[in-house]
């Protein structure tokens, strides 16, 4: 007889916890079939939790890369506390214990009108509901010179992979006493603390092992996400090592020279020993090709269905939607993901409508033993999703308070990650 | 119709209603979970974060309604807590706390 241990019991009674809805609509028929395309943080999510709850629906999920590296976190291999592949996550639970069909190909094109996917193989999947989550990509033109080519030179890093990569060789190889230049995106853009996160983390970084190295970040606003607690730490932390040029000091980038590695602002250039440039962002390819963007770049939604104003029977979760007050965070995708996720599955199924809760919970380094964290509730209101209640730690707050929540983040990781693809 | 068929269709109904009261319950209880497993792992495994499997609805109920009534210690819980009525509260109570069993 086989004999358990605690821990394989305990993923038999975690499998448990997602367990089938009451499905009445579903009932001798057909099954319904739901296509994902996007195997991020809010593909993945609305996939497994499609597939765990409502036992009705056939799920497929098309991604074309075998792993997911999550952005979050990367900042922390970026500054040589943890390894790249670390952050990697692979396919194989959704397909084997949830049943989810894994198709690692790219999406072509999409049919709204008669409810098809076209994939890059020339194979065609036919859908009941469609859920796109193309994440972001970056808008043209949106700097002068910052081409594919200048990417490979002075990398964006803001998809987590080889680009990733690429910024941490050039930091390793940089020389003591270098300049790091970051180029800090216009809002909105993907994850609002995470160039600050990065500067923070790069200098902890720098203080080990480059201690006259200086950072300095070129920011395309005047003001940025949780900058008195980014502020006060870099003081206490780093002193003199971070300058952060607001855009009414530089009249902003406006364009990049590859080839001298120099950061052009309308009154200056600043030559880089490595330069991090984050461009302007926008809806993914695929959610501009289909029209399922508005002029803005981004994808106006239902707040509580997630289904697209302009196509209808396409959702959309992530990074891509128009969030209203819901920052473009991992955290969000994944709570919208579940909400999209139960409102197709009543659509479908006929199972029950609930109020959705909607949620983000950011943990952001300061240095490695402090980070701080922040935790919103948002409602659909007059047809946007509104802030409900904040929450955010304090400039005041003890070292100790800032260490645990370091720690916290750890186990955060584990169990969100658990969460999207466990 | 006589009177005792009449009163066993009405019994039948009333057993109907709150059976699918019941899964009702549990199903909103199963929805609301899903936002606790964006921090807590549901598996029993995890570090660090606090496992909220094998607690008991009492538990569970008590350390949701503390935590809605202040910031201190936790201010995620606080606000997860504080978007939850007193019905969510205990369905999402009841719900985890079966699965632990």
């Amino acid at each position: 007889m086989k004999s358990w241990t605690r821990r394989e019991f305990g993923r038999l009674t975690g499998a448990a916890l997602l367990t089938a809805l009451n499905q009445p609509k579903a009932r001798g028929q057909a099954k319904a079939r739901v296509v994902v395309i996007g195997g991020g943080i809010g593909g993945a999510t609305v996939a497994k939790y499609l597939a765990a709850t409502a036992t009705a629906i056939e799920v497929t999920l098309v991604e074309p890369r075998q792993s997911y590296a999550t952005c979050f976190f990367s900042n922390l291999y970026l500054a040589g506390l943890r390894p790249f592949e670390s952050l990697s996550h692979g396919y194989e639970a959704l397909a084997k214990q949830y049943g989810i069909t894994v198709i690692h190909e790219s999406a072509a094109a999409i049919h709204p009108a008669v409810k098809t996917v076209a994939l890059n193989n020339g194979s065609k999947l036919s859908y009941d509901r469609l859920v796109v989550a193309p994440g972001i990509a970056f808008r043209d033109r949106a700097l002068n010179g910052y081409d594919e080519a200048a990417m490979e030179i002075m990398p964006h890093a803001w998809n987590a992979g080889q680009q990733t990569r690429l910024l941490r060789q050039q930091l390793e190889s940089m020389e003591d006493g270098g300049l790091f230049v970051l180029v800090a995106p216009p809002n909105p853009f993907r994850c609002p603390p995470a160039p600050y996160e990065r500067a923070s983390l790069v200098a902890s970084y720098f203080q080990r092992r480059k201690p006259k190295a200086k950072i300095l970040i070129l920011d395309a606003k005047d003001s940025f996400n949780a900058q008195d607690l980014f502020q006060d730490a870099w003081n206490r932390h780093y002193p003199g090592m971070i300058e952060w040029l607001p855009a009414q000091f530089t009249g902003g980038v406006t364009a990049i020279d590859a080839k001298t590695r120099s950061v052009i602002t309308e009154g200056a250039t600043f030559k880089a020993a490595v330069a991090n440039v984050i461009p302007a962002q926008m809806a993914g390819r695929l959610a501009q090709q289909a029209g399922l963007a508005n002029q803005s770049g981004w994808c106006p939604v239902d707040p509580v269905t997630f289904e697209s104003a302009l196509q209808p029977g396409v959702h959309l979760v992530g990074d891509a939607i128009i969030g209203w007050d819901m920052p473009k965070s991992a955290f969000c995708a994944n709570s919208q993901a579940k909400a999209c996720a139960f409102a197709i599955a009543a659509d479908l199924t006929g199972s029950a409508r609930f109020p959705a809760h909607l949620f983000n919970t950011c943990y952001t380094y300061l240095a490695p033993d402090d980070a701080f964290s922040n935790a919103i509730s948002f409602k659909p209101v007059d047809g946007k999703l509104k802030s409900v209640i904040s929450f955010i730690s304090k400039v005041e707050e003890s070292s100790e308070v800032r260490r645990q929540a370091a720690r916290a983040a750890e186990g955060w990781y584990d169990a969100f990650t658990h969460d999207v693809f466990g | 119709m006589r009177p005792v068929a009449r009163s066993a269709i009405a019994a039948g109904l009333v057993l109907l209603v709150s059976q699918s009261g019941a899964a009702e319950e549990a199903d909103q209880g199963a929805q609301l979970a899903s936002t606790c497993a964006s921090c807590h792992r549901l598996d029993g495994g995890g570090t660090i974060i606090p496992s909220i499997i094998g607690l008991g609805e009492e538990r569970l109920t008590n350390a949701l309604l503390a935590y809605r009534a202040s910031q201190s210690p936790n201010h995620i819980m606080h606000a997860i807590a504080l978007s939850l009525n007193d019905e969510e509260i205990a369905s999402v109570a009841r719900y985890v706390a079966a699965q632990g069993k």
